[in-house]
């Protein structure tokens, strides 16, 4: 019988792992998906990576952080902990997230709701490691023990008092990259608490007074985009010779005349998509080229650092980075005096642009910015461009990016495009606003660090899957060709991590995309279908 | 910073194994990156990709579309994964010396 997992834990045991994670305790998959054995496995540490990282939480390394080089760096990273908490707990340094932290603090009554909420946890057997109230319950004691008045006396006399040392440190760091900050929690909390924001505020910290961030989100992330113009490396000739390279090579293969505009001052629309999605998944970008110009719509991509890459990674770790990518991307869009900005495939850039950058998009930056699904539906219903939904007829089905729908309402536009153009839409369950993450939210699926993405499959990733596999019982082989609708490039990238890993293409024919693909296959007016299964 | 021992000589690579100074290159860290995956013989065909990937990175500062390198090659993504068996990021990226793509790709 395993010991429970104690909240004072977090600071014991210098080296040793917290917990194990047991492969034949993760919830079971529906065949063929159920025989472990066959799978590709779960990659453990080298003993080298054991001796150069911190490696002491479950297994799994996703921050790839080098251990100390002796007990001052220790130390003085230990007060630098303090002092971002301080800052946290302050309206000067905090006031963006004050308030709710101040309440998700707070107003706790520890009932656990929550964790049956949480697609982590579920997933992984009940683990009382991934718990969102154990990383919010350690942070709210910190934060007592060092930030309120009488703390350090008060937590000597109660029971819990955590220790704060460098094990308490390293363990809270990974741990915090353990959650999709998906909110399904926050959603399920009778008193409104938000272990999302909590765990968020934890990153943030990390990262803006420590300098601990994980490389994929800051160094080649956020400051690369802001450098070079996106986090892909891509430079602005290099993206618009791509997209060059992308209409001809569509124009050929659709046999319908693909273009696309760029830095066209006065437009109605900048569309920003992600630049990830020009690279990894042309289909989409190009698919929007098509309805664009099909629906005449006015309307133009920028080429400007970083108007062609929408992502902003500072949602997930830091306000400054989040800040910076947010003004830049509105003094692009003011700069080519469009009417409004529409928002691509992408969650997290809905939330980072259409809501957080509220409170820095002050003035004449504050240009109206549409959400990509309503931008579609209004595409599709306007009698501009023919349909012949029996171009759709294959089962398909939806997921639900976080960030569009359980984070800012957007459920609707998407379906009824679904409902109108696939004969054989199917929904997930659960699905809209009580959707499970993909299991890549919150950035974890652009980290691929060690053996993080074996987490990501293995656990994150896990119930989604389990999810898609059952909206396809019906016809679950691989005779019969099956899309899943993603509309976010962060879900495509876990959706393809989940896919190689299981094989889902081959034992099942289930392909996965974005809207826009779906739409312009029901096009009249395209000879082939734009949609494949094969390779090109 | 990992290291590894490729061809006789210590590199600086990431945690996936990808060379960390991609100016040190030569043609025998490829041909000890494919021996590692099992490829014992790199051949013209292995080349063609490979020097394209290396001029299009060093060139563009990224490496090529999916599309493009089929394109260029004239090699169709199955035989990509024939001549490098975890495909063209994971391997054909690897074995030319080119950092792992990152950033939403």
């Amino acid at each position: 019988m395993k010991r429970s997992l104690k909240l004072t834990d977090i600071s014991k045991d210098v080296d040793t792992q917290l917990i194990e994670i047991d492969i034949d305790k993760l919830i079971p998959l529906p065949p063929p998906y159920d025989k472990v054995e066959e799978l590709p496995g779960f990659k453990q540490l080298t003993e080298d990576q054991r001796e150069r990282l911190v490696c002491n939480l479950d297994g799994v390394v996703s921050t790839a952080l080098p251990k100390p080089k002796n007990k001052e760096e220790e130390k003085k990273y230990i007060e630098q902990f303090v002092s971002g908490l301080k800052k946290l707990l302050s309206r000067e340094n905090n006031w963006t997230f004050l308030q709710p932290l101040l309440l998700s603090i707070d107003y706790c009554a520890q009932c656990q709701t929550c964790c049956d909420a949480c697609p982590i946890y579920l997933a992984s057997g009940k683990n009382d490691l991934y718990r969102p109230t154990y990383r919010s319950e350690i942070f709210r004691r910190l934060v007592n023990k060092y930030v309120k008045p009488g703390g350090k006396l008060r937590a000597k006399l109660n029971k819990g008092d955590i220790e704060l040392n460098w094990t308490t440190i390293t363990r809270l760091y990974e741990l915090s990259y353990r959650c999709n900050l998906c909110r399904r929690c926050a959603q399920s909390c009778p008193m409104g608490v938000d272990n999302g924001l909590i765990t968020r505020e934890l990153r943030k910290l990390f990262s803006q007074e420590l300098g601990w961030a994980p490389k994929e989100l800051h160094e080649k992330g956020t400051v690369l985009q802001l450098e070079v113009g996106s986090a892909t490396g891509l430079r602005p000739h290099v993206a618009k010779d791509n997209f060059e390279f992308l209409d001809e090579d569509f124009t050929e293969v659709t046999g319908i005349e693909v273009s696309t505009p760029w830095d066209k001052e006065g437009a109605d629309i900048l569309l920003i998509h992600s630049a990830g999605d020009i690279i990894s998944f042309p289909e989409n970008p190009i698919a929007f080229s098509i309805l664009c110009n099909a629906a005449q719509v006015s309307w133009t991509l920028s080429s400007e650092i970083p108007g062609y890459d929408g992502i902003n990674y500072g949602v997930f770790y830091d306000d400054v980075q989040l800040a910076k990518v947010a003004i830049r991307h509105a003094q692009i869009a003011k700069k080519l005096k469009v009417k409004k900005i529409v928002i691509g495939e992408c969650g997290h850039q809905h939330k980072a642009f259409m809501t957080v950058a509220d409170r820095v998009l002050t003035g004449d930056l504050n240009i109206p910015r549409e959400s990509v699904m309503t931008f579609l539906e209004n595409i599709v219903f306007s009698g501009k461009i023919k349909f012949d939904p029996s171009k759709n007829d294959f089962p398909v089905t939806l997921h639900d990016p976080c960030n569009i729908v359980r984070n800012l309402g957007i459920v609707e536009p998407q379906r009824r495009i679904l409902r109108y153009l696939c004969p054989q839409f199917r929904e997930m369950t659960p699905h809209g606003v009580d959707n499970y993450c993909c299991g890549g939210g919150g950035g974890l699926s652009v980290m691929s660090d060690v053996n993080f993405t074996d987490w990501k499959v293995n656990v994150s990733g896990r119930i989604k899957f389990k999810q898609v596999l059952e909206a396809f019982a019906d016809q679950p082989g691989p005779e019969v060709k099956k899309y899943l609708c993603a509309p976010c490039l962060n879900c495509k990238l876990q959706f393809r991590d989940l896919f190689a890993y299981y094989g889902a293409r081959e034992k099942s024919s289930i392909i996965f995309g974005g809207l826009a693909e779906l739409i312009v296959n029901a096009m009249v007016i395209l000879k082939k279908p734009f949609i494949t299964w094969g390779e090109y | 910073m990992a290291k590894m021992e490729l061809a006789g000589e210590m590199y600086e690579v990431d945690e996936n194994g990808f060379l960390q100074e991609t100016e040190k290159w030569n043609e025998d860290v490829a041909r000890a990156y494919a021996a590692k995956e099992g490829v014992n013989e790199v051949t013209a065909d292995h080349w063609t990709v490979i020097n394209y990937l290396r001029s299009y990175y060093l060139e563009n500062g990224i490496c090529p579309m999916i599309r493009r390198l089929i394109k260029v090659t004239g090699f169709n993504l199955s035989q990509l994964y024939e001549l490098f068996p975890n495909g063209p990021a994971n391997s054909a990226c690897k074995w030319a010396g080119v950092p792992k793509p990152t950033g939403c790709v």
